[in-house]
């Protein structure tokens, strides 16, 4: 039997899983979306995955990262639980031990992170408003009737990019739709689009930091050749794009859970596994807490929300 | 005799202890708003309009609160400690806002040192307004003001104490009305506490010792309390580990004054926008990757 290490990440548009042997070379891996249901989404996604390892090898250790990761970290019994940042540099260090600059677009962060001699020196992350990330995007692609996958390849057709604001999202799908209904070519409004999210991302996280090369381009959106062509004209500089780029957090967290092994080998039979939440608010005191109930196969494991920490 | 409400709120975490200590040596009863609950913003969030800052719409849900369970409330105007040394306007706007939109008596001061208006006028008028002679608002003003004092260099001291501690040291940049509040900023406190952090915080220095030091870095600081927390970085920047601005929104002074802080800084730091958005899970992201980023190689 041979050892390996299963890293999941739950973004709030795809899930991601990666397992990797010992030497950290990816022995599969699985995308799909998470469509608002991370647990379903974590269970579709062990289905695949469990159809694609070869028989030989014993999952040894779980991490998980991104927005749901403590839920799914109770639900698997994950030996590691830890933020996307860190997970995010891992998983790019271990490919590229001597990157300086990591951009990174998910479905709803967007984040920065500036490194020298493989020590994070300081990142930035979007603070409230998800402007310029791939939510943004799949809902104009939505407008639009297009696959938000073949935004790149209409944008690389564009040959003038229409200006459209790049501030503020709201602002931006006005602009978007008076420029539609003015008669600009889809293509044009698409690679305005992608230049849009560059500027905005550039004007938001990464206003005020050296951006030095090598620079990897990472998550989701990193997929889009659009934005990426983009980025490449407006840094002047060249942007790595690695074929797992959208995989580099779940990698990330795979590395970090196998350092952190147990002892205990895990299945990935989950399908019978009851796993549910309840929600409810609590209304001891005027606090009004919104307190999330955890049951695994019936049982409590944990409760989180309280103010008060009583639950 | 007449009850005095102060809302724990804004002004509360600046002169709190000055009030409370003149009130009681003039035997004054007065009730303090509870710390903010989900009711008391909520209060807020139905009274304010949507241009104000989160910290208000939380002041005027505790004047909310207040409003029937006291005679009068106590709300200062307070507009600037002399030229260039303004206070952010939601300060002087506080006491007309509340007059226009509560039916209540308003215990009112003004401090404007550009016009000669101190604390000690403030304090005397408020004691006169509650028929108190005017020694004994005397006595009761340098009783408090006396305390303030040593409080000052004491909350100095411990500050300074806490920069010689081994642990990894975190200085929050915040305005104390939203660092040290139950529903904004006490979280963050909480999880950086139970993650073996040492806080330190910027308003605890002594501002005249950090508001001459603000200079040296950032020239043209229109705002006083923006002054506290910059100088407050110029002041003890080499001494600790990261930096965590804190803001609500939408603040006016600090989009200004942490840009300016966060372009000249040459340590980690965070930048944490909150809203009344209810889920600490944002949070705690940013917070958890920022503590392993100074925690420092994490790829060995």
């Amino acid at each position: 039997m041979k050892e390996c290490y299963l890293g999941i990440d739950i973004g709030s548009i795809s899930t991601k899983g990666v397992i990797i042997d010992n030497d950290n070379n990816i022995i599969t891996s699985a995308y799909i979306w998470t469509e608002g249901n991370p647990v379903e989404a974590v269970k579709n996604l062990l289905e695949i995955l469990k159809t694609k390892l070869p028989k030989e090898y014993q999952i040894k250790s779980i991490g998980t990262t991104g927005s749901a990761r403590k839920l799914i970290g109770l639900m698997l019994k994950a030996s590691v639980v830890k933020n996307e940042i860190t997970a995010h540099a891992i998983g790019t260090l271990t490919f590229y031990p001597n990157v300086r600059t990591i951009l990174e677009i998910g479905g709803q962060d967007s984040k920065i992170i500036l490194i020298k001699n493989g020590i994070i020196q300081n990142y930035a992350m979007n603070t409230l408003c998800a402007a310029g990330t791939g939510s943004f995007l799949s809902s104009q692609a939505k407008r639009l009737g297009i696959d938000v996958e073949k935004f790149g390849d209409y944008a690389l057709k564009s040959q003038n990019p229409v200006k459209i604001a790049a501030r503020c999202t709201v602002f931006a799908e006005s602009d978007l739709v008076h420029k539609a209904q003015v008669g600009y070519a889809k293509e044009d409004i698409i690679a305005g689009l992608c230049k849009s999210v560059v500027l905005n991302y550039l004007n938001n996280v990464g206003k005020g930091k050296k951006i030095i090369s090598p620079i990897i381009f990472q998550g989701g959106v990193s997929k889009n050749k659009g934005v990426v062509k983009y980025f490449k004209e407006i840094l002047k500089e060249d942007i790595i794009v690695d074929e797992n780029s959208h995989l580099m957090g779940a990698i990330g967290i795979a590395v970090l859970a196998k350092k952190n092994k147990t002892g205990s080998t895990y299945s990935l039979e989950l399908k019978n596994l009851k796993f549910q939440t309840k929600a409810f608010e609590c209304h001891r005191c005027s606090n009004s807490c919104e307190l999330l109930k955890i049951y695994r196969n019936n049982e409590l494991v944990d409760s989180w929300g309280s103010k008060c920490g009583k639950y | 005799m007449s009850t005095v409400g102060i809302p724990r709120s804004l002004f509360y975490y600046y002169y709190s202890n000055i009030w409370k200590d003149f009130l009681d040596y003039l035997k004054i009863p007065y009730v303090i708003s509870p710390k903010t609950n989900q009711d008391i913003l909520n209060r807020g969030m139905k009274i304010s309009n949507d241009e104000m800052c989160l910290s208000l719409k939380n002041y005027l849900g505790h004047i909310d609160y207040l409003k029937d369970k006291c005679d009068f409330i106590l709300v200062p105007r307070i507009s600037n400690f002399k030229k260039d040394n303004q206070t952010c306007t939601n300060f002087w706007a506080a006491y007309d806002i509340v007059k226009n939109l509560f039916d209540i008596n308003v215990l009112h001061y003004n401090i404007n040192l550009e016009k000669g208006k101190t604390l000690k006028k403030g304090l005397y008028k408020i004691g006169k307004q509650l028929n108190k002679k005017h020694h004994a608002i005397k006595k009761a003003y340098k009783y408090a003001i006396i305390k303030e004092k040593k409080r000052i260099k004491q909350n100095h001291i411990i500050n300074l104490n806490k920069l010689k501690v081994a642990k990894t040291k975190i200085l929050i940049v915040s305005h104390p009305y939203n660092l040290y509040d139950e529903m904004l900023g006490k979280d963050i406190i909480k999880y950086l506490i139970k993650n073996n952090i040492e806080i330190i915080y910027t308003d605890k220095f002594n501002p005249k010792i950090t508001n001459n030091l603000s200079k040296k870095n950032f020239k043209d600081l229109y705002f006083k309390y923006s002054k506290d927390n910059l100088g407050a970085i110029a002041y003890c920047e080499d001494k600790i580990d990261g930096i965590i601005f804190l803001s609500s929104f939408p603040c006016a002074p600090d989009s200004l004054a942490n840009e300016i802080a966060m372009r000249k800084i040459k340590k980690p730091y965070l930048n944490l926008v909150i809203d009344d958005s209810s889920s600490f899970t944002g949070l705690e992201t940013r917070l958890e990757s920022f503590l392993d980023m100074l925690g420092g190689p994490i790829n060995d």
